[in-house]
């Protein structure tokens, strides 16, 4: 009872000290708040403070948040951590000592709220039972000595009550404590093992780990990005635009030993500020982040409430009508996400759709009137002679995103410097990747992968130089794109990656890989040209015989695909050998998830989708001033141009004036290298429309459409219809003031659509165009040489309105298809026998009449 | 420096022989087992009328009697399906259905079965009997390099396109370089389409395709060539020519012949 009220008493006095209204926002979208915080140890009634801290805690930005978007937590003035773990996320976190744990939990932390809706140590996310539950004797059961904890916190048992002691295989001499888990439908988990977590913690669960025990500096400073979760990554949890979430920040301080304590209770930490535990030691557990639930470190938490965008599916939920799609470029798909609902749910707009597709098919689709619109970044090859407009949407353009961990546990490597050949290297598969790729027959000398190359190690220093497949590989698109073109586009305007490509070996000696070289740059497709495979004693290799480079390159099909893959740390090298049971056969699949502290891998993204993940991106290169085409050991020489907002307007700036009145602008590696400020991976993603024959209720869409995503649509936020980050927007004035006007310029001409001179475009119903000519079902004959001899089907009709008989279309003349061998083999073969059956007899008389002389 | 003139007009002479002489004969022979073919799987009503179709198989008689043709048609259009009838092409529909069928023929070698399509006016008629019927095809023109395309075709519609090849100039007759097609409509009903058909054919299958994938084949046969002209040297110098000459002389032919038809893949399949 007395040490009841001295706990009491004592809360109380420091309860004064906390500074609860200190939460302030400097702008509506970042967060910031500063807590005091001590730990205290009580001796014989009297109070004496061990450590005492001022913690203030940044994070970037909190308002609609989306799945798997990372937050930036920064804070200052929190103890400086020990014994450093290389991954500090879940259960592998624990092991340090005066971390800052960073969780998501459901519902706010406001005591006015109902207690459903109210965050609390039960709907906070964890994913092992080791950080919610603990089985201990009295004398190392902490929590029960917590200076902070209330009376029914101290009993030997508590966290639930009755306490599960059969389901979670309690013994009953030891002190128990379980955090449950409680399930945004209400489920409580218990959570005191495997079996009894909430199903999104199964081991190999589909995401990894978010929560993590971050590290603090010697100077008290500490930041990591945090990945939330919504209710379609984790439903238990449940956070979504009606579910309030918060992240909750708990510095660890230490418990706060109340009197009577053991020694554990009173440890201050055995690893200095800043060492390392590389393997995973035991830590003093009074100031380890496992016991985050403590009375002593939940009340130094500080809360950050977050709001989550609309799901992806409000339109489809909430809007009955048809969609209209637009079909196209993945890289405006975190735009269109976010404007999507800004169209859908106003009476007076359409039902925007975007559906993702290569460009160039894109392209087709809409010329061929099977699509309103199209978004290509990038001035598409014309199949007929329709007139189409290029309206600016939105800037944005691709980077290669990087995961890389330094050596020693230094953590990630904060700038990446890329030169179009080491892109071109990896691109080309000519890093061999390991000791089975060098058999590869003309790369012996090669690095095998890229922290080995010299180039790579000049630019990018202080990484180790262990051999690794996933260093060998850029992964990349498997489908056509114009971020593929624009990256080829990259190498082949650098002579030395142009020259490297050509077979040129680079000043270190490395050569481009046989299969490609001399490829024909810039291509939208990457081929997978190399065939090589290897021979291996692995019992698997000799089974399965499949190309060793095309496994470590794996392409996949979509930008946000890579962006996860990165995200995740996960390669997509198919490299792994396993079988289900030694009877089975041997499969080849995706190798693991990388360690955290041993990371490396690169891939290339959208800036949209690496601004929404808080992916690193790479610097590339701009200029080189001098060196050119020489061996070099640093970056002096050379400038490198991060994929910042005002890089990409710098970029923008060097764009030339379209060819044709509204067409595209000529944006890219080609032109950006004028201007060594400008980001050569910059690129304008445009809504391509026809500007004749288009039915008039789609023409007023599309114009619509034009209209709102240059103005509303370019207003920098995370709520709907505006602009996300990795966006630049396009506004009247600057930089963007010509794709500005050009936007309107299209918009107001796609609405007007001149009249076709062979079709009548009033008839709006009739939206169907002609497709091959065999009707339904039948395949169209000539892909390849279209217009050949399949008249029918030749795009060099009009695509739209042709009744069935009534008007005379002007049709496109037939191609030619010749063959020099089919004219020209039967008279050499005539000649030859001629030539030869003349000339035997003529030797042969020359020869006698020589014989004759002599 | 006699001899090797020799052997380069024995050769010229023989590809000549074989191109033009032949793989004529071979043709009709072909054609002759086709035809039986096609006559039992039509009486068993086996004929395949959509779906993929494995090449070479009979597919439909084709029979213009204009110009006194009567072939039957085989499935696939490369320069091997080629050497023995007219080939359907396999991304288009059969003969009789609605849609555009294209058939090819050759110009020149193998018959050159094709040879005077370029003759018909427009109301000749092309009959074609395929699984489905007798389907009957009125032609409405030649269409050569620049000439308009036809209209695009009515729903429920057909139309045939016979694709070879003419020269042009004073060996018109060998010189068969440019593709030349001749489009015929529909008239009797159109039959329906089976669905499954392919969508896209290879380079080797479109007009003056050439099929490399013949090339080890080739050098096989070659390798043979060689093998019989040695040995036939060998037997020469040990029993005389006389008697070497008349051992040697059939396998001499049958490897010559076989490395001819080989070498027939790699040219275009029009000509």
């Amino acid at each position: 009872m007395r040490r009841a009220v001295l706990a009491l008493t004592l809360a109380l006095t420091v309860g004064a000290l906390v500074s609860p209204g200190g939460a302030t926002a400097d702008t509506s979208d970042a967060f910031s708040a500063t807590k005091s915080m001590e730990r205290v140890f009580e001796e014989g009634g009297d109070r004496v403070v061990v450590d005492e801290r001022t913690v203030t805690v940044k994070v970037d930005h909190t308002k609609n948040l989306r799945g798997r978007e990372r937050v930036q937590v920064s804070w200052s003035g929190a103890h400086p951590s020990g014994g450093r773990a290389t991954n500090p996320f879940g259960e592998k976190g624990l092991d340090q000592e005066y971390p800052v744990v960073v969780l998501q939990c459901r519902g706010r932390d406001d005591s006015s709220l109902p207690a459903g809706r109210r965050l609390a140590r039960e709907t906070c996310w964890t994913s092992t039972p080791r950080q919610r539950s603990v089985q201990a004797s009295e004398r190392t059961a902490l929590w029960r000595q917590d200076a902070f904890a209330s009376a029914t916190d101290r009993e030997p048992k508590s966290g639930l009550s009755p306490f599960p002691s059969e389901q979670c295989d309690d013994v009953e001499r030891l002190s128990s404590r379980v955090t449950p888990f409680r399930a945004a439908s209400g489920t409580v988990h218990v959570s005191c093992s495997a079996t009894t977590m909430a199903p999104e913690a199964a081991a190999d669960a589909a995401f990894p780990p978010a929560e993590v025990a971050a590290f603090t500096d010697v100077d008290g400073n500490g930041e990591v990005s945090f990945e939330v979760r919504t209710a379609t990554e984790n439903e238990s949890l449940g956070c979504s635009s009606t579910t309030p979430c918060s992240l909750v920040v708990i510095p660890i301080m230490g418990i706060s030993c109340a009197d009577g304590a053991s020694n554990e209770c009173l440890k201050t930490g055995q690893f200095a500020p800043g060492s390392s535990n590389y393997s995973g030691e035991g830590v003093d557990a009074a100031v380890s982040p496992v016991y985050w639930w403590a009375e002593s470190n939940w009340r130094n938490r500080i809360s950050v409430p977050l709001t989550f965008a609309t799901e992806p599916d409000v339109c489809d939920v909430k809007d009955s009508r048809a969609p209209t799609a637009f079909y196209g470029s993945e890289l405006l798909s975190q735009a269109s996400t976010q404007w999507a609902p800004a169209y859908c749910l106003k009476r007076d707009r359409f039902k925007f759709q975007h559906n993702r597709m290569a460009d160039g098919a894109a392209f087709a689709l809409m010329e061929r009137g099977e699509a309103a619109a199209a978004f290509v970044s990038g001035e598409q090859e014309a199949a007929n002679d329709t007139r189409v407009g290029y309206a600016p949407t939105a800037v944005t353009g691709f980077a290669v995103s990087y995961v890389i961990d330094r050596p020693d546990n230094a953590g990630e490597l904060e700038q990446l410097r890329l030169t179009p050949r080491l892109l071109a290297k990896l691109i080309t598969q000519s890093y061999t990747g390991s000791t089975i790729g060098q058999q590869h027959p003309g790369m012996a000398k090669n690095p095998m992968s890229i922290n080995q190359d010299p180039e790579f190690r000049a630019l990018n220093p202080g990484l180790d130089s262990i051999a690794r497949e996933a260093g060998a590989a850029l992964l990349s698109l498997s489908e056509a794109s114009d971020v593929v073109e624009s990256i080829t586009t990259y190498i082949a305007s650098d002579p030395e990656a142009a020259a490297f490509v050509k077979g040129q070996a680079d000043p270190w000696g490395m050569v481009v890989n046989p299969s490609y070289r001399a490829i024909k740059l810039p291509v939208d497709e990457w081929p997978l040209l190399d065939k090589f495979v290897p021979s291996s004693a692995q019992e698997c290799r000799r089974q399965i015989s499949t190309p060793y480079m095309t496994q470590l390159a794996a392409p996949i099909s979509s930008l946000r695909k890579i962006a996860e893959a990165v995200l995740d740390g996960w390669p997509n090298v198919q490299t792994k050998c396993t079988r289900s049971s030694v009877s089975d056969p041997w499969k080849m699949g995706r190798v693991d998830r990388q360690g955290i502290g041993s990371r490396f891998m690169l891939g290339v993204v959208g800036l949209g989708d690496a601004a929404r993940l808080d992916l690193r991106t790479a610097s590339l290169q701009t200029k080189v001033t001098r060196g050119s085409g020489t061996a070099f050991t640093n970056a002096s020489g050379r400038s490198f141009v991060a994929p910042t907002e005002s890089a990409v307007r710098a970029a923008v700036r060097t764009a030339r004036a379209p060819r044709a009145a509204l067409g595209a602008l000529t944006l890219g590696p080609e032109t950006t290298r004028r201007d060594a400020a400008a980001y050569p991976g910059a690129m304008v993603v445009y809504t391509a429309a026809r500007l004749e024959g288009m039915p008039k209720a789609d023409a007023r869409k599309v114009a619509q459409f034009i209209r709102v995503a240059t103005t509303e649509g370019q207003a920098v936020g995370a709520a709907n219809g505006q602009l996300p980050r990795g966006f630049v927007p396009i506004v009247r004035t600057g930089a963007t003031a010509a794709l500005w006007k050009q936007a309107r310029a299209v918009a107001d001409a796609v609405e007007a659509q001149a009249p076709s001179s062979s079709t009548d475009a009033g008839d709006d119903d009739d939206t169907k165009p002609v497709k091959g000519a065999p009707g339904d079902g039948a395949p169209s004959p000539s892909g390849a040489a279209p217009g050949a001899e399949a008249p029918a089907a030749a795009p060099g009709t009009t695509p739209s309105n042709v009744p069935a008989t009534t008007t005379t279309l002007e049709a496109a003349p037939t191609a030619a298809t010749t063959s020099s061998t089919g004219r020209l083999l039967m008279a050499s073969l005539l000649g030859l026998l001629l030539l030869a059956g003349l000339g035997a007899p003529a030797v042969r008389i020359a020869a006698l009449v020589r014989g004759g002389r002599r | 420096m006699t001899s090797s003139l020799t052997v380069l007009a024995v050769v010229a002479a023989w590809l000549l022989l074989q191109l033009l002489l032949l793989s004529g004969l071979a043709q009709d022979r072909g054609q002759t087992l086709l035809h039986d073919q096609l006559r039992a799987d039509l009486a068993a009503a086996t004929v395949p009328i959509g779906g993929i179709v494995a090449p070479g198989t009979p597919v439909a008689q084709l029979v213009i009697p204009a110009i006194d043709l009567e072939q039957v048609v085989v499935e696939g259009t490369s320069a091997g399906q080629l050497a023995d009838a007219p080939g359907h092409r396999r991304d288009t529909v059969m003969p009789g259905q609605q849609g555009t069928a294209v058939v090819y023929g050759r110009a020149v070698t193998h018959g050159g079965p094709f040879a005077d399509v370029t003759s018909l006016r427009t109301g000749d008629v092309i009959e074609a009997t395929t699984g489905q019927g007798v389907a009957r095809y009125t032609v409405t023109g030649v269409r050569r390099a620049g000439d308009p395309l036809p209209q695009p075709l009515a729903a429920g519609k057909g139309r045939l396109t016979l694709v070879t090849a003419e020269g042009d100039g004073r060996l018109a007759a060998l010189s068969a370089g440019s593709a030349v097609y001749v489009d015929a409509d529909l008239s009797t009903e159109a039959q329906p389409v089976p669905a499954g058909r392919l969508n896209a054919v290879t380079d080797a299958e479109l007009p003056m395709g050439t099929d490399t994938s013949a090339m080890a084949a080739l050098a096989l046969a070659l390798g043979g060539l060689l093998a019989v002209a040695v040995g036939l040297t060998w037997l020469t110098r040990r029993v005389g020519a006389p008697l070497a000459w008349v051992l040697g002389i059939a396998p001499l032919l049958a490897s010559a012949w076989v490395a001819g038809d080989m070498a027939v893949h790699l040219l275009p399949n029009l000509l």
